[in-house]
């Protein structure tokens, strides 16, 4: 069923920078507005700040300057009421490995403050959504890749969040998996949610988002529309390759030598 | 989903809950493990080399010294549970799916703490019952008995947490027990009484906490004490108020778990 549509952004990062102990500065004055129920792309070659952006947002990091607030709601100050909103699947399996994939999202629900009864009504229900239900007493550490990805996901949607943060989300992940992802990513779009990818498959982010942002050393360098990348008949990709400063690589055949 | 209450119960029942589940999972190295080690000190200590030991404050060795072992299970699970529990999910990075969750740090802290005391408080038990077998279970004052287990239980918890937190690498993580917790155990009269020592060590002797521990839970045991026990009762509640605040402190901070 879709939920009235949410005029306070989902997210707005003002001004936020990261700087580590050593005085790497990961992400540096960034500045950015997702509007609630898109999808939106986030890019940036490895090491732009992606990460640490997505970290700063979701509490595992906490910003250096600057303020995050979700759904109005500031990611410090009224961080209760700003990560229930959010949902997130990291880039690493960050599991306990040994936990039967039951009580990872039996735990990560109760961490939430769900009730028992729904936490296990909602359970059995991504269990199935993800085909998981047969898996679901086998420890973490037995899947395969596709399925600890599947894992991920259902575990970030536990709590039925209003933000989806999700980060390389079908990395290592088979192509008939990634288009069911993609599928059911779509529906939970269409049903309201606002979601987050960073994905380094451009064509994913071409194919699932409306709005695209793209980081490089630290700095966001591009945040708008994807009709605004792609117009004039260019692909993201090409448009990112210009952006962030990388150079397109040479595709036409090289001619023989004599 | 309603809205959160101002603490967390859910949260905190189910982080305890993982805890017990963690350590229930591996029980033969959390449980049975020390609950061995305890039989071997009673049978060693309390039977073979006790038969030849006259009493020492006028009861049996087998009951001077229970108190003393029970203690020493007690401040090495406590301590393991809390600093092991830590480590790994920092190692593994399941950590991140406390640091995300709608907990706050002080909730955070407290079901850490009570997975270490019901841990310390589970290999209590089973040590007491290896204790029955000798007869040497004896409950002179149950209450103290019961602080002297939450409250040493507890000190140790939140030091693992400390150590949870700091630790580089699993050795680290044996840092602190082998270099200041057993020595000070061992030298504090787990199994002697400072009677025994000469003058300046029992001088000296009075200056390890944990000393006040073993003979706090002595008293609370076989009604025998030789140090202050109000001194000691105060040492353990400050000892928990200064850890507490110190770990609460490393929490809001993010040491050792936020980047």
């Amino acid at each position: 069923m879709s939920r009235p549509p949410e005029t306070t952004p989902a997210l707005i990062i003002s001004h936020v920078s990261k700087r580590y102990r050593d005085g790497t500065r990961a992400v540096d004055d960034i500045s950015l507005a997702v509007p609630a129920g898109v999808f939106f792309g986030f890019l940036g070659p490895n090491g732009a700040g992606k990460t640490t952006t997505i970290s700063c947002a979701t509490g595992i990091s906490y910003a250096s300057e600057g303020a995050i607030k979700v759904f109005g709601h500031d990611v410090m100050r009224q961080y209760k009421q700003a990560r229930r909103r959010v949902g997130l699947s990291p880039q690493e399996f960050n599991v306990d490995i040994f936990a039967k994939v039951e009580k990872i999202l039996e735990y990560s629900g109760g961490y939430y403050g769900m009730t028992r009864a729904h936490n296990a009504e909602r359970r059995e229900a991504l269990l199935e959504q993800f085909a998981l239900t047969k898996y679901a007493h086998t420890p973490f550490m037995q899947l395969s890749g596709g399925y600890k990805r599947r894992v991920m996901l259902a575990r970030a949607l536990m709590h039925d969040p209003d933000l989806l943060i999700l980060d390389e989300p079908t990395a290592g992940v088979d192509v008939e998996l990634r288009h069911e992802l993609w599928a059911y990513l779509e529906d939970l779009n269409r049903a309201g949610k606002t979601i987050i990818l960073t994905s380094h498959y451009i064509e994913e982010v071409e194919r699932l988002c409306s709005h695209v942002a793209m980081i490089a050393g630290g700095k966001i360098v591009a945040d708008g529309p994807l009709a605004e990348f792609t117009n004039d008949g260019k692909t993201l990709e090409s448009a990112y390759l210009a952006i962030t400063g990388k150079k397109q690589p040479d595709t036409s055949p090289t001619p023989a030598t004599a | 989903m309603k809205d959160l209450p101002s603490i967390n119960w859910t949260g905190f029942g189910t982080l305890v809950r993982s805890e017990i589940e963690r350590f229930l999972r591996i029980a033969t190295q959390t449980l049975i493990a020390p609950w061995i080690t305890a039989l071997l000190y009673v049978f060693i200590f309390g039977s073979v080399v006790g038969s030849k030991i006259e009493e020492i404050e006028g009861v049996r060795y087998v009951d001077f010294a229970l108190p003393g072992i029970l203690m020493l299970s007690l401040v090495t699970t406590a301590f393991a549970q809390s600093s092991t529990s830590l480590y790994f999910r920092r190692f593994a990075k399941h950590i991140e799916e406390l640091l995300v969750a709608p907990i706050a740090n002080g909730t955070l802290i407290a079901a850490f703490l009570l997975g270490a005391i019901v841990r310390g408080i589970i290999v209590a038990i089973g040590v007491l019952c290896v204790a029955v077998l000798f007869g040497a279970a004896n409950f002179e004052h149950l209450f103290l008995f019961l602080f002297y287990i939450v409250g040493v239980g507890s000190i140790f918890g939140l030091l693992g947490i400390v150590v949870g937190l700091w630790a580089k690498g699993f050795e680290q993580l044996n840092v602190l027990t082998v270099f200041v917790i057993t020595p000070l155990l061992f030298l504090g009269g787990v199994f002697y009484s400072i009677t025994m020592l000469p003058p300046v060590m029992q001088t000296a002797i009075l200056f390890n906490p944990l000393f006040y521990f073993v003979d706090g839970i002595r008293y609370s045991m076989i009604g025998v004490a030789e140090g202050n026990l109000i001194l000691g009762a105060a040492l353990i509640i400050g000892l928990n108020l200064a850890l507490f605040g110190w770990v609460w402190y490393l929490f809001r901070v993010g040491y050792g778990i936020r980047s």
